[in-house]
Formats: C-alpha cells, structure tokens, sequence
C-alpha cells in the first residue's frame, strides 16, 4: 500500500507539469487549429535557457525560471509568425507537417549549440518529507505548488480578462470575431506568446524534475502532452487539465507496477482508448467537434 | 569509389521502395502516417531473426531460425502486414487528418520504446547482428555488392511497375477519390474504410519488404538506427519529386538520397563534435520540408489526375 501512496505522489508531480504542457498545447490548437510538433521543443528550450542561466551567469532559481519563461514566449511568438501564420491558408495537414519541418530545425539546432551529452541543473533538491502518505522533496513540492499557481493564473487569464474573453471567441470563430471588431491576428499572436511562456516555465520545471536535460526531451514529453489534450479534450482548456491530471496518475501508478520505461507504451493505450471509446475528450460535453468522417 | 557509389545507389533504390509504399498511404489516400518506420524496422527485425540462426549468450531473440534469405523476405512481410492491420484499424476506423496522424505518432513510439527496453524480443538497445552474406557466400564481396545492387534494382521496377498499374486502375482512381472527397465517394458506393485500409495495408507491405532488403544491406540492426524523426526525409523526398506521382515519388528519393544525404556528409565533422553532420543534415530536411510544402507542395512532378477518357459525349 505504501509504494502506492508514493507513486501516487510521483504521479502528481509529473501530472502537474504535464498540466501545463498540455494547457499550453491545446490552448495553440484553439486559436490557430494546429497540432503543434513544435510543442516539446519549445519545452526542451525552456529547460536549456534555465540551464544556461544558472551554470554561465550564477542566477538564482527564480530568476532561471523567469528566463526560461520570457524565452518560451519569444519561441512560441517566432513560431506563429515565421510559420504558422504563414501556412494558414493551407490544409490543416500541411501545417502539422511543417511544424514537423521546424521540430526538426529546432532540435538539431539544440544538438549543435549543447552537444547530445546530458546536463543538469545543479539546484538544491531539499529535503525528503512525509507529506500525508506521499513522499516528496521539498523541491518537488515548489514544482507542485508552482503548476497550480499557474494553472490558476491560466484560468484568471480565460475568465477574467480581455485578452481571455478574445480569444475565446477566435478559438470558437476567427472569421466571425473579426467581423465583430476583435484584432483576430494580435489575439493569436499574444495567445502564442502565452501558451510559449507556458510551455517554457513547464520545461525548465520538466528539467529539474528529472534532472537531465538533453536536446530529446521534449519527444517523449509531446506525446504525453497530446496524450493529455486529445484524451481530455483537444482546443478545451479545462478538460485539458483533467485528462493531464488523469494521465500522470495512471502513468506513474502502471509505471510502478511494470518499469517506467514503458510509460510511453502506457500513454499510447491510453490514447488509442479514449479515440476509439469518446474521440471528442472525455471531459467534453455533448458533440463537441468533428473528428469523425 | 565505384564501390562507396553502388552501396550509395542501393540505398537509394530500397528507400524509394519504401517511399512508394508510404506515398500511397499519404499521397493517394491523404493520410498522413508517421508509423511507417515502425514496419519498415519490422520487416528488418523479423527478416533478421528468420535468418540468422539461434541467439548465443548473451544476445536475446525470438525464433532464431535459419532459413533461406529468399523465404525470410516475403515471411516478413506478412508478419508486418499482420501488424499493419492492427495498427490500422485502429487508426482509421474513425480519425481523419490530425487525429489519424497523432495515432501513428503515438505508435510509432510506443513501439519504438517498447522494442528498445524489451530485451527478449529483438536484443533490445543493442540491436541484432549476423545477416552478412543472404546469397550464401558464392560471391566474391566486391561482385556480392554489384550482384545485390541489381537485385535492388530489379526489385525496385518491379514494385514501380506494379505501383503504377494500380495507380491508373480503378482502384487508384477509387482511392484519390475517397481521398478528395469521402461523402461523394461514399455516395457512389465506395467501402470508405475498406478502401483506405486496403491502401494502408498496401503500403505497409512495401515498407516491409524495403525492411527485407536493407536487413540485408546494412546486415547490424539496432534502434538508434530507426529514430522516428527519420521518416521525415522520406517525406521530404515525396514532398521534393511529387506526392501522389510513383515517378515523381522515385525521382525524389533519388535526388534526396543521393544529392542531399550523400553530399552533406562532406560537412565538416570535427572529431569532437560527431553529431554536427547529422544535425546539420536534419536541419536542411526540415528546412527543405517547410519550404517545399510553402512554395511548391505538389513537388516536380505533379499528380496527374485520372481523366475520362471515353468518347461519347456528355449525358
């Protein structure tokens, strides 16, 4: 019983990352209906702007985290402009080859600039604590602590503000905002700047989480994170959020049972499962959209 | 240097099999599959495994029989079909376009993952060994390289010649309509899912017997050798000669094989920096992709449509 409080704790923390990850995944596909490849890439960036900061300028770890978030933002804005805006006349399909294309350019430049050798950061990792039946470093509590910061600040932004209300509405009808007076093009840009800065804070908490980076993290980490969106409900914020949350646990507690290096092979049931049984996300209601023929 | 050409015309000959086969699942039929490694590393496994004889410690695989190459070849690729209509009936029944794609994404890995730290199917991360002369050792190597060379190219116009008949049969024309337009074709009577799982299947056997030859080719087999980020630059080279056209698809394997792989090999590789070539490499497909795809998606050979040709006159 105890080994499955812990994997449960396990499963938390890897769920609260991949929260984020996939918030910032279906957020882009919302606005600009495009599954975005590029995703882990702009998380493997993140992850290696923290690590730059902390080894060649002695930053503090808030201000690594910060760093790791602005570059993020930068990605996810070059992103939109240099290709997405550029393939939006074309079919969907084109789009999410070229962001092939890209994941490919921006990996490799990765591989070049840091070499495939593994680094890490080298934070304080804290203290194991007893917290209720989990077991958990205190640094693993900052990274829990930290996702539902976000995650909240994600649901203020949708909810509560301008920006969030436009680009509700561009995800639902770009042309019809639009017409209603809505700087479509700017939404989707400031949208990108978002889900980037999102994806790199999720990078850099990624990174000191398993503690190695290399310029292929961000492979594996894409697939959870569509994984999480598709299962709970692609372009749907909220139901988002559900199917990371429910996807970390089943991983971590399956992973517990048989090895971890088959969580991808876990993820992949997963998947293949929630498409054939509820394609349209599990935490949606109704129909929702069109997957089907 | 006639040699380091043959090897590199070889190459070039088993991947356009290859990239016929995933043309048609994407340029006939529209689906854009990125599981196609996924088979053509079956058809190299199992091909391997068929031939190579029992395992000796501590080297761990299933079946180890040894049996002609000749046999093994066509036995592979079954067994990759098999797995193709596993695979393909989960990802066709119902999802289209990105949702079809992101399936064989999640695959592809899966598998690749699985294949990768499950030792006792195919020796895990360390790969297999041993397939080094199929023809039985009569040949000399340097003839043994000329002789299978041709036999890639015969193989190569055969699968072409077969590839194109069934491209301008009705079965061609039937798949490029569904693909256009599934209500319309759906309307006319055509099986939507049997059509495109027909197609699905096809292609997964050529990308199976391109496995075959190129277990033969390279003879070691280990996953770092199949990384699912490769299938770009068979895209890449469908994109580059003309999706949808068997001979624009050969036209750009070649030119992508031989002009784009080949040359940027001479990029300076600093001792210390082995993988800035195959970076640099990665970079220019992925370049070539987008690109490609912005200015000029239906490639230099562009798909030419079935046209009527029958005499009579309106209706």
């Amino acid at each position: 019983m105890n080994i499955f409080w812990i994997s449960v704790g396990l499963g938390i923390s890897t769920a609260a990352i991949l929260a984020l990850s996939a918030v910032a995944f279906t957020l882009e596909y919302a606005v600009s209906r495009v599954v975005n490849l590029a995703h882990g890439e702009v998380l493997t960036i993140g992850a290696y702007t923290a690590y730059v900061a902390e080894t060649t300028f002695h930053q503090n770890i808030y201000i690594c985290a910060l760093l790791a978030t602005i570059m993020g933002a930068v990605t996810g804005m070059g992103l939109n402009f240099f290709l997405i805006e550029r393939f939006r006349k074309q079919k969907v399909i084109s789009t999410l080859i070229a962001t092939l294309g890209a994941s490919l350019i921006l990996q490799n430049s990765l591989l070049i600039a840091f070499g495939g050798a593994s680094v890490s950061y080298g934070f304080d990792q804290g203290n194991l604590l007893h917290v209720g039946p989990f077991l958990w470093t205190t640094l693993t509590i900052k990274v829990i602590i930290a996702a539902v910061l976000v995650a909240v600040l994600i649901y203020f932004l949708l909810q509560r503000t301008r920006l969030g209300k436009a680009l509700r509405a561009v995800s639902q009808n770009r042309e019809l905002a639009q017409v209603s007076g809505i700087p479509a093009r700017s939404v989707v840009m400031r949208t990108w700047a978002v889900s980037g800065a999102i994806s790199g804070f999720a990078g850099f908490l990624y990174g000191e989480t398993i503690g190695t980076i290399t310029p292929g993290i961000g492979n594996g980490f894409l697939l959870l994170s569509i994984t999480a969106a598709v299962g709970g409900g692609l372009g749907r914020a909220y139901a988002t959020l559900g199917g990371a949350i429910v996807l970390g646990l089943v991983m971590a507690i399956a992973g517990t049972y048989t090895s971890s290096a088959y969580q991808l092979v876990i993820a992949f049931a997963f998947l293949s499962v929630m498409l054939l049984v509820k394609p349209n996300g599990v935490f949606v209601r109704g129909r929702a959209q069109k997957v089907r023929a | 240097m006639l040699q380091y050409w043959t090897a590199i015309l070889t190459e070039a000959s088993i991947f356009s099999v290859l990239a016929l086969g995933v043309d048609m699942i994407w340029g006939w039929a529209g689906d854009f599959d990125l599981s196609a490694y996924a088979y053509f590393a079956l058809g190299i496994y199992i091909t391997m495994i068929l031939t190579i004889g029992k395992p000796r410690s501590p080297v761990t695989y299933v079946l180890g029989w040894h049996i002609p190459y000749l046999l093994a070849v066509p036995l592979a690729v079954i067994v990759v079909v098999a797995f193709a209509a596993i695979i393909g009936s989960i990802a066709l029944r119902s999802l289209r376009e990105v949702y079809f794609s992101i399936t064989t994404l999640g695959a592809v890995w899966a598998i690749y993952y699985f294949v990768e730290n499950y030792t006792p199917l195919f020796n895990g991360y360390n790969g297999l060994s041993g397939l080094n002369d199929p023809m039985g050792g009569n040949l000399s190597y340097r003839t043994y390289h000329f002789f299978f060379f041709g036999f890639c190219l015969i193989v190569l116009v055969l699968v072409y010649l077969l590839v194109m008949r069934l491209s301008k049969s009705p079965f061609g024309r039937m798949v490029r309509a569904v693909r256009d337009d599934e209500k319309a074709a759906a309307v006319f009577g055509r099986n939507i899912f049997w059509t495109k799982y027909r197609t699905y299947l096809f292609g997964a056997s050529l990308a199976g017997l391109g496995g075959g030859l190129f277990a033969a080719y390279i003879g070691a087999f280990n996953p770092l050798d199949w990384k699912p980020t490769e299938i770009f630059v068979l895209y890449a080279a469908i994109l580059v000669g003309g999706r949808g056209n068997p001979k624009g698809v050969v036209l750009g394997s070649f030119i992508v094989y031989v002009g784009f792989v080949e040359m940027t090999r001479y990029i300076p590789s600093p001792a210390s920096r082995p993988e800035l070539g195959p970076a640099l490499r990665q970079i220019l497909i992925g370049l070539l992709i987008i690109l490609m795809l912005r200015f000029r998606p239906s490639g230099l050979i562009p798909e030419q449509l079935g046209t009527d040709k029958s005499k009579t006159e309106g209706v």
